[in-house]
């Protein structure tokens, strides 16, 4: 079974892919076209999980976030920053507030990033140690940026708002 | 200068920590060469011909003495004893060892230094006017702004794998010695009336290499405290929608250029607006803390005139060319600037010795407050020198070798390490700037050419800025062999100009007699001793100057 990080621990994950073989309490993620394509009443219905590529537009998604209790922002290759911008105006602009998840060609030297974009659980390449990997979350103690995560607080200096 | 405070020298040492990791995992095998690549570019560090080479950065070419010896005490330890100054105010080593850099991180961060983004597809160093803060002409100062800007894009989380390199200059002077132009933004310093509020022109999708471009005004006026979150609109934009599935047309100028730049400000203006909430808004008073940093060092005031620049007994004549060249007015009467020629004949342009960096910090801690400007033409600065101290300056300078009194001046070139060093080279560069100053070698000739710019680009990556040379010097691969592609009219300072190339391309040794033809009509055709070469080449257009290369009975041809 395949091995997440969400919510700072290691658990096993419940998504299931298209071409995935189904199995016991596996959640399917749909593309986001074909969610929102769908007609009404065909959805899953609140609590569906859909998975997002690095070109797609966000706007369009709107009105059903907050049918979504996960949406997965795809990393198809190494290098591949669009999903951080993607996280960032789900969280922000979006008010999005489910499960966000990165998935793909990403390893632990990605996750701060990540997760200072909003991002709450990974799917990280399959060779990644793990364990490493959530320790990884701790690499920086302090920010220049905000964020919209937890992990770093950002200081403020003394005279600022 | 800035200094780092708890946060900052905790993020410094974090980031040594992760990238002794990273180095680790690699070494081990735990990370492939295309997995370790990325990460190993955004702490500078590319593996080149011979070697590795890392880049440390020097935010907007600013360094303490201690600094400077710092950068001493790593080119003797980790490397062969000296270092290259680049055109965007940093410093490569191009001999350390793999295993040894995250060592050399540490050297670094124990004197407020890193390599954080010194190259990589992400936001790279902040560049601006090495002449900032003691320029007569300029605005304001414009490093609080660099030092800004470089905080917020340090380790920015959405920003860190952009489609492409990212590059910011600023500058607050009309004449404009960051080439703001030529960066994929361009910072602007603008207030509308001499006591209005300090706010920032802001240019986009400027940039050089194989696809050059000159950037464009996105928004007239920007109030300071928008700055960052109008970065925050481009940046976003950019990451969203440049392109990367080609790495040739990543950069935000064709973005730009594809879009035009009427829908490209559309869609940052939108951006902008539709994430006011969110976006950092810069307080005014951080605003002055930051401008705290940066005060004017402890000038003496001449109450009764300042003294002159002083004399020499038997060396009159050299210190004369030497205070007209590589002297410049300061805003306050009784200093002068400094430029430190790393332009020697026999020596790579920008390159200097470890010995001759812990000098060059002795006599700044006597003579300059104890800092050091790095300029993006690959020379160094002493920004606040008294007049009556200029003879020993001088002399100081002179025994180290830094006073060739060549700046501004043809041999006061910029050059890239090309094939001696870079993988990415098709021709070599250093043994070209050689040939030219041996060709050249009179300096009375260059005094009567004037002020002109020759730079060179191993290869159309343009690290050398070849486009806005008022020559500019293209190295190619001819089946093997080395050619050289001339471009002249380029220009890097208000207003920017791109070169015009003269012809077909030609052999290595044949550069210095092309140069010398060109600057034969230029002086046959000038008007005036105040047309400069590249104002004459405005005036009457390349003809002349290609029909003189170009002539039949030549082998040039």
């Amino acid at each position: 079974m395949r091995r997440i990080i969400r919510w700072h621990e290691l658990v096993t994950d419940d998504a299931r892919y298209a071409g995935e073989e189904a199995g016991i309490e596996t959640r399917p993620v749909q593309p986001a076209a074909e969610f929102i394509a769908a007609p009404a009443g065909q959805t899953a219905g609140s609590g569906a999980a859909i998975l997002i590529g690095p070109g797609d537009e966000l706007e369009p998604l709107a009105p059903h976030l907050a049918l979504l209790s996960l949406i997965v922002v795809d990393f198809p290759k190494i290098g591949e920053g669009r999903g951080f911008s993607q996280a960032r105006m789900l969280r922000q602009r979006y008010r999005y507030a489910g499960e966000l998840r990165a998935r793909g060609a990403l390893k632990r030297d990605q996750l701060f990033f990540l997760a200072r974009c909003g991002f709450d659980s990974f799917d990280l390449d399959p060779t990644e140690d793990l364990q490493a990997a959530l320790a990884a979350l701790n690499d920086f103690s302090v920010a220049y940026q905000d964020g919209s995560d937890a992990v770093v607080k950002v200081q403020r200096r003394a005279g600022s708002a | 200068m800035y200094r780092y405070d708890q946060i900052d020298q905790t993020l410094v040492n974090e980031r040594v920590t992760q990238f002794r990791d990273q180095t680790r995992r690699f070494l081990a095998g735990e990370l492939t060469e295309d997995e370790f690549r990325p990460l190993r570019l955004r702490n500078g560090l590319y593996i080149q011909r011979f070697a590795p080479m890392l880049r440390v950065s020097i935010p907007y070419g600013l360094l303490s003495t201690g600094q400077l010896r710092m950068l001493a005490h790593i080119a003797r330890s980790y490397d062969r004893g000296y270092g290259h100054f680049t055109t965007r105010q940093n410093i490569q080593y191009n001999w350390p060892q793999l295993e040894r850099v995250p060592d050399i991180l540490a050297d670094l961060a124990s004197v407020e230094m890193h390599a954080i983004q010194t190259s990589g597809n992400c936001i790279r160093n902040i560049t601006s006017d090495h002449l900032a803060g003691v320029a007569p002409d300029e605005i304001a100062d414009p490093r609080p702004y660099c030092e800004i800007i470089r905080q917020w894009a340090a380790l920015h989380p959405e920003f860190s794998y952009l489609p492409r390199k990212f590059k910011i200059a600023v500058t607050a002077s009309p004449a404009d010695r960051a080439a703001v132009e030529i960066h994929d933004v361009g910072v602007r310093i603008k207030r509308v009336s001499p006591h209005a509020e300090i706010g920032f022109e802001i240019l986009a999708g400027g940039g050089l290499g194989r696809t050059p471009i000159l950037g464009k005004v996105i928004r007239p006026y920007l109030p300071q405290a928008d700055l960052l979150a109008y970065l925050e609109a481009i940046l976003r934009v950019y990451n969203r929608h440049g392109r990367r599935d080609n790495i040739h047309k990543a950069r935000i100028k064709i973005l730009l250029r594809t879009l035009g730049a009427q829908e490209f400000t559309r869609q940052v203006e939108h951006e902008f607006e539709a994430n006011r909430e969110f976006a950092p808004r810069l307080e005014a008073h951080e605003v002055e803390r930051m401008r705290g940093f940066f005060a004017p060092p402890p000038y003496q005031r001449f109450e009764d005139g300042a003294p002159d620049c002083g004399s020499v007994g038997s060396g009159k004549p050299a210190y004369d060319a030497w205070l007209r060249y590589n002297t410049r007015r300061h805003k306050i009467p009784g200093y002068r600037v400094v430029f430190v020629s790393l332009k020697k004949h026999g020596e790579a342009p920008g390159d200097m010795s470890a010995e001759q960096m812990e000098a060059l910090a002795q006599l700044a801690d006597r003579v300059s407050f104890g800092m050091v400007r790095a300029t993006h033409d690959q020379n160094l600065v002493l920004a606040d020198v008294p007049q009556s101290a200029l003879p020993e300056v001088w002399r100081q300078l002179d025994a180290l070798g830094l006073a060739t009194a060549n700046i501004g001046t043809l041999t006061d070139m910029i050059c890239c390490p090309g094939l001696d060093f870079c993988s990415l080279a098709n021709a070599g560069s250093i043994d070209v700037a050689k040939q030219i100053h041996a060709r050249f070698d009179d300096l009375d000739y260059l005094y009567d050419l004037g002020p002109i710019e020759i730079k060179m680009s191993g290869c159309m990556n343009a690290c050398g800025h070849h486009h806005i040379g008022h020559i500019g010097i293209l190295g190619v691969d001819k089946h093997g062999k080395e050619w050289y592609q001339i471009t002249i009219g380029g220009s890097s300072t208000g207003p920017a100009a791109l070169g015009e190339v003269i012809g077909p391309s030609v052999p290595k040794d044949q550069v210095g007699e092309t140069i010398a033809r060109l600057l034969e009509v230029y002086l046959r055709e000038r008007q005036g001793e105040d047309e400069r070469f590249v104002d004459a080449v405005r005036r009457i257009g390349i003809e002349p100057f290609q029909e003189r290369v170009y002539e039949t009975n030549h082998s040039l041809a």
